[in-house]
Formats: C-alpha cells, structure tokens, sequence
C-alpha cells in the first residue's frame, strides 16, 4: 500500500530561509565590526 | 593578506558554496518518500549542529592549551570559537524544531538529544556571559577556560545519553557504528553540507579572532 | 594521601563547624524545601496526575534547588576578611582544600536531601521507605558529580559580578545528564523494578561522577591562583 508523499515543503522553505538569514546576517556583522577596527 | 581578509574570502566563498549546497539539496536530491520534503532540513541542520560541536570542542581544546601554556592567542581563539558556536547553535536550534513540527507533530519534545543541545547552547551562553562579568583579563581568561573544559568533557555524557534513553530523534544515520544507511546521493549532499558549514566557521572564527586583538578587549 | 585526606578534612571540618554555629544557610535551605514540597503538592490536580508519576519529578526538582543553595554559601564567608587569601597560604595543597570544600558541600545537601526524602514521604504518601537503600544510593551517585562541579565553579563566580545569577546559568547544564539518569531511575524504582534493569543509567552516573570530580579537582588551583 503506497502513502502519498506528506506536503510539507513550507516547513523546508523555512528552514532554508531562516538558516541563510542567520548565516549571511552574521556574516555582515562580523564584515561591519571588522571594519571599524584594521587589525590583522 | 591581512587575517581580516582572509576571513572574509573564506566567508565569502563559503556562501557561495552554501548557495551551491541549497541547489543540491533543495534540486537534485531525491525526495524522502515517508518524511516528505521537510526531510531535506536534514542537510543544514546536522550541518549546523557538527559545526556547533565543533565549536565547542575546538573552545575545550584552546582552552586546556591556553592553561597548560598561558597564551593569550588562546584564550583569544576560544573567545571567538564559542561566539560563532554560538551562532550555528541558533541555526540548529531554529531548524530543529522545524523540522521536528511535520514529522513529529511537536515543536518541541524533551527527548534527550534534543534537550542536551539546549544545553550546548546554554553552555555557550554561558560561557560568553562570564567572559562579560570579569574585567581582569587574566582571571577572564582563566575562568573561561575552566568552563570551556568542562563544557567539552560534558559532550560524550550528551551523545551517550541518546543512546540510553529512548527517544523520538531519528537514530544517528551517518555516525553510528555501522555504515550510514541512507541513500548515497543523500549522503553526498550531507557531507558536502558539513564540509561548506565548516569553511564558513572557519571564516567567521578567523574574522572573530581579528576582532579580539582589537584594542577594546573580548 | 594520608595527608591530603587529612587535610581535607581539616577543611570539611571547619566549614561544617562553621555553618553549624549559626545554622543560617542549613534553616533556609530546609524552609525552602518544605516550601517547595509545600507548592508541589497545592499547584497540582490530585485527581488528574497520581503522584507517583509526578513523585519523582518532585524529588529530584527538590534536590537540585537545595543543591544550588549549597553551592551559593560554598565561598560566601571566605569573601570576608579576605579569608580565602588565609586559607591559600595555608600549608594545604589546593586539593586538599577543594576536597574539604566538596566533603561540606556535600554533607550539607545530603543534610537537605534526607530532610527533604522524609518531608517527601509525609506529604506525598508515596512508599519510599521499601526502596530506600537503592534511592538513597542513587541520589549520592547523583548529586557528588554536580556538586563538584558546582564547587569548582562557585569557587570560580565569587568574585565575578552577578555571582549568584552566574552559577546557576553555568551550572544548569551540568545538571542535566545526572537528573535525567536520577529521575529515570527513580521511576523505576517507585515502579518497584529491580535495580539491575537500570544498570545503564547506573554506569553513565558512575561515568559522570568519576570524570567531574577528577575534572574539577584538576582545574580548581587554576580558580584560585593569582
């Protein structure tokens, strides 16, 4: 007996969406706080 | 190249690649017959929990060399190391429960693993709170320290508790004893996940570890 | 050895007679138990939940919040008249002296813990008297990891700002893996299995109290150095 694949893609988009969103966030704040201070 | 600019090449690169990683995953990986699409969470967020850990093992390890040594660049690595721990950890702990939600029916559930990673993310927390509530920074460092081993020793009492207790999180697929047991292309699409979540730590950790030698002490 | 233990409980001793003097930290601890049993018993439905479900939930919430309390005092009074630098120059390794701190911290919670297993019992009505060797085993295999944990970081938060809001947030997930073996077992055992089904959870509290005591013995000098 085949069940239909469950729908559930918005949950998927989410995560996607949200991870990217954390990532590229943090990935800016470390770029504008790097900038302030030349160090090496 | 400066450390800066190193960092933010890696960064940089690492995003594209997690562009790359999406297209993979959300196109060209097959579709879990029983889970559905949700399933394919799975690809960022056992990514984001390996880096988390690997953050957190990387702060023990700095932190036992920072003692046995007294190196500042050390403590200055730990410092950087749990702050972008930090960061994969929100990303796991946003993504589970998106993922739990469909399959499980429950956003949250108290089953051990996913309690335990609570607690990583505690540990973090906690870790940075007590870097902030100590001004002189040798006692900082040291006190850092202590917390950071002892974070690090907690993890295998984390991981072994999901194996005693009898849980609702899908058992360890790729890193149990035997061989992973999902399909290959699956696997391919996982690994190449974790390895891109990897680049971006190094990345942010080397842009976080430039920050630290700034003047205004971290 | 001979020497270390000595010494340490040298420590214990004093600790003990300290906190016996004036009784202050071991009254509120035990009100606050009984206060705690007090609103478990009030805030729950006795018709909706049996209270051996929720009996060792209770317990163990119990024993944590007196294990906090514990810790809290644990470097307290050595803060005044700059005691603690007294006790460093003291001609005692730094073992010794977290030994002696450990041995007091935990005979006061184990003072809190019988207290609050006897209040359990009058309260609750549970038959915890029938398995009260293999409880009262557990709840030491329990309680002896954290608490050396909890000793090494309240040595450590003393002096920080917001001491006493750090260790508990430091602590919490230290607590964790040894509750959740504790309760486990407890459920068990209120469920009146034999001992040898939770051999597991057993092994893993064992593990813990090993590892952290070694752990915390070992980082405790880099706590109190200059």
């Amino acid at each position: 007996m085949t069940e239909a694949i469950p729908q559930n893609a918005p949950y998927m988009v989410a995560a996607y969406v949200v991870t990217a969103a954390i990532l590229v966030g943090y990935a800016i704040v470390l770029a504008l706080r790097t900038r302030r201070s030349r160090d090496s | 190249m400066t450390l800066v600019q190193r960092g933010r090449w890696l960064t940089g690169i690492g995003l594209l690649l997690l562009g790359g990683v999406y297209l993979r995953a959300l196109a060209f990986t097959p579709v879990e017959l029983h889970q559905g699409p949700a399933q394919k969470i799975f690809y960022v967020h056992v990514p984001a929990a390996w880096s988390s850990m690997l953050a957190m093992g990387l702060v023990g390890l700095a932190s036992i060399l920072y003692l046995l040594v007294r190196d500042t660049r050390y403590d200055r690595f730990a410092a950087a190391s749990a702050e972008v721990g930090t960061v994969f950890a929100c990303v796991m702990l946003t993504t589970g429960p998106l993922w739990a939600k469909p399959i499980w029916g429950t956003w949250w559930t108290w089953d051990a693993r996913l309690t335990l990673t609570l607690m990583l993310f505690f540990i973090f927390i906690g870790y940075q709170l007590l870097r902030g509530a100590v001004t002189d920074p040798a006692v900082r460092a040291r006190s850092a320290a202590v917390v950071g081993i002892c974070g690090l020793v907690l993890l295998p009492f984390i991981h072994l508790s999901v194996y005693l207790f009898r849980t609702l999180h899908p058992q360890p697929i790729v890193l149990k004893p035997s061989a992973p047991s999902a399909p290959p292309e699956m696997v391919t699409t996982l690994l190449l996940s974790v390895g891109v979540f990897s680049l971006l730590y190094l990345g942010f950790v080397i842009q976080r570890y430039a920050l630290g030698g700034a003047a205004r002490d971290d | 050895m001979r020497d270390l233990l000595r010494h340490a409980w040298r420590v214990t001793r004093k600790d003990l007679r300290l906190e016996f003097r004036s009784r202050t930290a071991l009254t509120s601890a035990l009100v606050f138990t009984a206060l705690v049993l007090v609103v478990f018993e009030h805030g729950r439905d006795p018709t909706a939940v049996p209270t051996l479900n929720l009996a060792p939930s209770i317990l163990w919430v119990t024993f944590s919040f007196a294990s906090m309390l514990a810790l809290n005092r644990a470097f307290q009074a050595e803060l005044e008249n700059h005691a603690l630098d007294g006790l460093l120059l003291a001609p005692i390794s730094r073992t010794s002296l977290f030994w002696g701190k450990l041995g007091a911290n935990l005979v006061f919670v184990a003072l809190v813990q019988v207290t609050g297993m006897l209040l359990f019992m009058l309260f609750f009505n549970v038959p915890v008297w029938r398995v009260w060797a293999p409880l009262a085993a557990v709840t030491a295999l329990a309680t002896v990891g954290f608490i050396a944990v909890g000793t090494l970081f309240s040595a450590m938060v003393v002096r920080t700002r917001f001491a006493e809001l750090m260790l508990p947030v430091l602590l919490l997930p230290f607590l964790l893996p040894p509750l959740i073996a504790a309760v486990q077992v407890t459920v068990q055992l209120f469920a009146g299995r034999p001992l040898s089904e939770v051999a597991g959870w057993l092994r893993l509290l064992a593990a813990y109290d090993i590892c952290f005591v070694t752990l915390a013995t070992l980082l405790f000098p880099f706590t109190v150095t200059e």
